[in-house]
């Protein structure tokens, strides 16, 4: 009885050393990890936007960190989700120092459908979950998570329609001028083929226009979009009506409707 | 008589009242102001000293008690104690493995979580360790008691 009590005893302070050993030098370890996360970088891409976050671990602990898995998860204000995107760092040995990026491609083309057409027009802001997570000497797993919001700027911010002027264009057809104007809140360049769709109140098309336009960021557009239509329809322009809008780039193309009127 | 009370109070209870006292004084700087001079609580981000002196608390009775009754079925009984009130005092403090902690860091909430469960298995190990210890232990006394043959 005496050797087994010695026994369980001996037993009890070694799992008693080698925990607080581990608990001494986890701790230690975590204290000597070295994150630093750089600036968040918004590249335009050639799909559309790229959000990019470097970032780069130093392992100065005593233990190895393995599987870090790194998920971000857009979402735009309404709780669509826009893109989930992982980045796997499967292991950081002690004494190392890891240096990767976390990108996450935003796809012009999949956001600005009709669904999206209030990105279009209007500034938002995406939030941005982040989830990280590793498994601390293999034997801890830890995780991280938190939320950030990104402004979003629309590439058709504050897009309103003038008053449409009707006039002679020669001895069969007329010219509608209508005043189209908007800004580019948005990091790329708006440039593409702006076509328009004279629609009137009977839904009836009546004519139809297209311009090119090339409006740089952080800058306004306004000019007038010129359609034409036969003379004896001239009748058919109402005063109220809607206007179809197709803006076709090599990378995308997006529609949506205005009223005019 | 009272002279025998006095020689018995001289012989067995100082010392083992100043064996208690040294030994809790020894266990509250290893369980407490070691942790705290090696990791003040401004490095980490978090505030553990409630926890830490919670659990200093725990120990440090324990070790005084334990030290006060040793040998008898009383300091078996509190080694007992002792070893399931750690128990579940870690599975408490760690959400059943999961301890967790909401910072804020620059106007961003991060949310913090660490699965501790192997440790939480390898403290609950070493308890029931302790326990299995002092059960046998407790019934090396009982046996000893029942062996003793009383001539007197």
């Amino acid at each position: 009885m005496k050797i087994a009590i010695r026994m369980l005893s001996i037993a009890t302070i070694i799992l008693w050393l080698v925990i607080v050993f581990f608990s001494a030098t986890a701790v230690y370890s975590v204290m000597n990890l070295g994150i630093n996360l750089g600036e968040v970088q918004m590249l335009p891409s050639s799909k559309g936007i790229t959000f990019s976050l470097p970032f780069s671990i130093s392992n100065n602990g005593y233990y190895e960190l393995a599987d870090l898995n790194l998920t971000t998860r857009v979402t735009d204000s309404a709780g669509t989700v826009l893109d989930i995107t992982e980045t796997l760092v499967p292991s950081i040995p002690r004494g190392t120092n890891v240096n990767a990026s976390h990108t996450i491609p935003i796809d012009l083309d999949t956001i600005l459908t009709m669904d999206h057409v209030p990105l279009l027009l209007n500034d938002s802001e995406f939030t941005v979950e982040i989830l990280a997570g590793l498994n601390f000497a293999r034997a801890v797993p830890v995780q991280i998570s938190t939320n950030a919001t990104i402004p979003w700027g629309a590439p058709f911010a504050h897009f309103s329609v003038g008053r449409i002027s009707v006039s002679p264009h020669n001895s069969t057809h007329v010219e509608a001028s209508v005043p189209v104007s908007f800004e580019n809140h948005a990091i790329i360049d708006i440039t593409g083929t702006l076509k328009l769709e004279f629609i009137n109140d009977s839904s009836e098309k009546i004519a139809s226009g297209m311009t090119s336009i090339s409006v740089p960021p952080q800058q306004g557009y306004a000019d007038r979009i010129l359609v034409y239509t036969m003379q004896q329809d001239i009748l058919k322009i109402t005063s109220s009506g809607n206007l179809h809008l197709i803006f076709e780039t090599p990378v995308f193309v997006v529609e949506w409707w205005e009223s005019y009127g | 008589m009272a002279e025998l009370n006095a020689k018995l109070l001289m012989k067995k209870a100082i010392p083992r009242v100043l064996k208690a006292t040294v030994w809790g004084s020894l266990t509250f700087f290893v369980v407490y102001c070691l942790p705290m001079m090696l990791y003040p609580t401004d490095i980490l981000p978090f505030d553990y000293a409630a926890q830490l002196g919670q659990f200093a608390t725990i120990v440090v009775f324990f070790a005084v008690a334990g030290q006060l009754f040793s040998g008898t079925l009383i300091g078996c009984g509190f080694g007992i104690a002792k070893a399931i009130i750690i128990i579940a005092y870690f599975f408490t403090i760690s959400d059943n493995g999961i301890f967790s902690v909401t910072l804020s860091v620059s106007e961003v909430t991060v949310n913090f979580a660490v699965d501790i469960s192997v440790i939480l298995l390898m403290i609950v190990s070493v308890n029931l360790f302790n326990v299995a210890k002092n059960l046998l232990e407790a019934l090396t006394l009982l046996t000893e008691k029942s062996t003793d043959i009383d001539l007197t």
